[in-house]
């Protein structure tokens, strides 16, 4: 009863904050999923939306791995996301053709038959040779950016943020008008994790080039569980690194969490539709262990201080 | 009249270490400084020069590459810059005073949190077994150690062919695309 309580009261203040609505708790939603074959999303699936998926630190080749990819082969088939975002680590131990395959090509086939394409970015387990493989879609750079509908992707390398690429980011951010700005790069600002943390010395650099030019969420691996972090300074930050690798009981106490999963492996969906953004993170066995949606804060701030001049001009 | 002179703050001849406008500002240099980054960034873009000419001798590696064509490139890469710094040895490109320049500017620019969040940062990756050996390929199986953003705004830039990285507290200077190792300072940081 007072777990009921406290969970309805957490549900109002995240709600009250006008950021993350619709929280579903994860017994609620186990209940629609898992292995019975029949898969529900709680993402609306609108037609002409911006529709992906994202997994990190995938490249081990285990047959745990497999079964994440099963997963999100399944998901497709009832929430058909157009592309997948790659959170780095993407091949483990080695980068030889045999690593690509074994590790990438084999465990995606699938996706990849289907034309999929997937969007990578480095991690510290990954050569820089990777920019160059074709279906790492990073056409030859490190650090690049693309456009899907109403959102503006940038991917970074995190493992070596030198002034260049500084410099790059903030003219990116500067000229993109688009309005959803989502980063996404292997060690993240902000995390729970006890073996790795919070990359503070990255985020001493980046927050306030994010903050100035108005990034709505960043995604990040790294850290081998899920974790969606409370919003920090209007950012949403969540870390996906269990696509092929898990960290049991690596998420530790800490008051910046929001939700967090780490007993199993998982991978996340997202839907953009307008000004509103849908997250769905599925575990290895098909559970939904957390979802809800991101208002564009920026856009709501836009439209609060349009409306705010109107109301002064009719004076 | 004496005393008052002497109360007087008495000027530094060197800048190592003093920055201005906020903390990731890069250090503001000396003259001999100047000279001694110079010079190095000098080596720095020979060196760039030499595996530019030899890797346009190998066939290009296209931005959609496969898998073989990545690995043979590498291999073939690493082979002919090999073969042509055959006689290269430790302080070639980190010459002393580029050295104790480095190491000066990471101890005097990261002090107390800052330089154990650095420690913390470089130590954490698993680089055991990774011989530092100039002109041998650093291992594809270990992991990269991060090089923070923090450092890297205080250290001399580089082109983009070559970076720092960290193998336990040595500071490398590694080829971005062949993975040699081209110099390293021992023992770097504090």
């Amino acid at each position: 009863m007072k777990r009921m309580f406290a969970s309805a009261i957490a549900i109002a203040i995240l709600a009250g904050c006008g950021l993350v609505e619709n929280v579903q708790c994860q017994k609620a939603s186990a209940a629609s999923n898992g292995n019975n074959g029949s898969l529900k999303v709680s993402l609306p699936t609108k037609s002409g939306s911006v529709r992906f998926a994202i997994i990190g630190d995938t490249g081990s080749g285990t047959d745990k791995q497999q079964q994440v990819a099963d997963m999100l082969v399944r998901y497709k088939e009832v929430f058909p996301f157009e592309f997948v975002l790659m959170m780095g680590d993407n091949l483990y131990g080695g980068d030889s053709a045999k690593d690509y395959d074994k590790k990438f090509e084999h465990v995606y086939k699938v996706l990849l038959d289907g034309k999929l394409k997937f969007y990578a970015t480095l991690g510290n387990h990954d050569d820089a040779n990777q920019r160059m493989y074709d279906h790492f879609n990073m056409n030859g750079k490190e650090y690049y950016s693309f456009k899907k509908g109403n959102a503006a992707f940038f991917s970074l390398n995190s493992n070596y943020m030198d002034k260049k690429q500084v410099d790059w980011l903030e003219d990116e951010l500067s000229k993109s008008n688009a309005e959803w700005k989502i980063c996404f790069f292997h060690h993240p600002p902000y995390s729970s994790g006890v073996k790795h943390g919070p990359d503070e010395q990255l985020r001493e650099v980046v927050e306030p080039i994010f903050i100035k030019h108005g990034v709505d969420v960043v995604f990040s691996g790294h850290e081998h569980f899920y974790e969606r972090l409370k919003p920090q300074k209007g950012i949403s930050y969540f870390i996906s690194g269990a696509g092929g690798k898990l960290r049991a009981g690596g998420v530790g106490r800490s008051p910046l969490s929001a939700k967090s999963f780490d007993e199993d492996m998982s991978f996340m969906l997202i839907e953009i539709i307008d000004d509103k953004m849908y997250f769905e993170v599925i575990s290895r066995t098909g559970k939904t262990v957390d979802s809800g949606t991101i208002m564009n804060q920026h856009k709501k701030n836009a439209v609060g201080a349009a409306e705010s001049a109107t109301k002064h001009h009719s004076f | 009249m004496l005393l008052c002179l002497a109360s007087l703050p008495i000027l530094s001849s060197t800048g190592s270490g003093q920055t201005d406008q906020g903390p990731n500002a890069p250090p503001v240099l000396s003259p001999a400084e100047k000279e001694t980054v110079k010079a190095f960034e000098k080596r720095v873009k020979e060196y760039v020069s030499l595996r530019e000419s030899l890797e346009r001798k190998l066939p290009s590696l296209s931005s959609e590459a496969k898998p073989e064509e990545i690995e043979a490139h590498k291999k073939a890469f690493e082979a002919s810059v090999r073969k042509s710094r055959a006689n290269a040895k430790p302080g070639d490109v980190f010459t002393p005073d580029i050295a104790g320049y480095i190491k000066t500017t990471i101890k005097t620019e990261f002090k107390g949190t800052d330089r154990k969040e650095l420690r913390q940062t470089v130590l954490e990756a698993d680089t055991k077994g990774v011989q530092v050996r100039v002109n041998y390929p650093y291992p594809e199986t270990k992991e990269l150690a991060q090089v923070p953003p923090t450092l890297l705004l205080k250290l001399p830039q580089l082109p983009k062919q070559v970076r720092y990285r960290f193998v336990r507290r040595h500071l490398l200077l590694v080829d971005r695309e062949n993975g040699l190792i081209v110099d390293y300072i021992g023992n770097a940081l504090p």
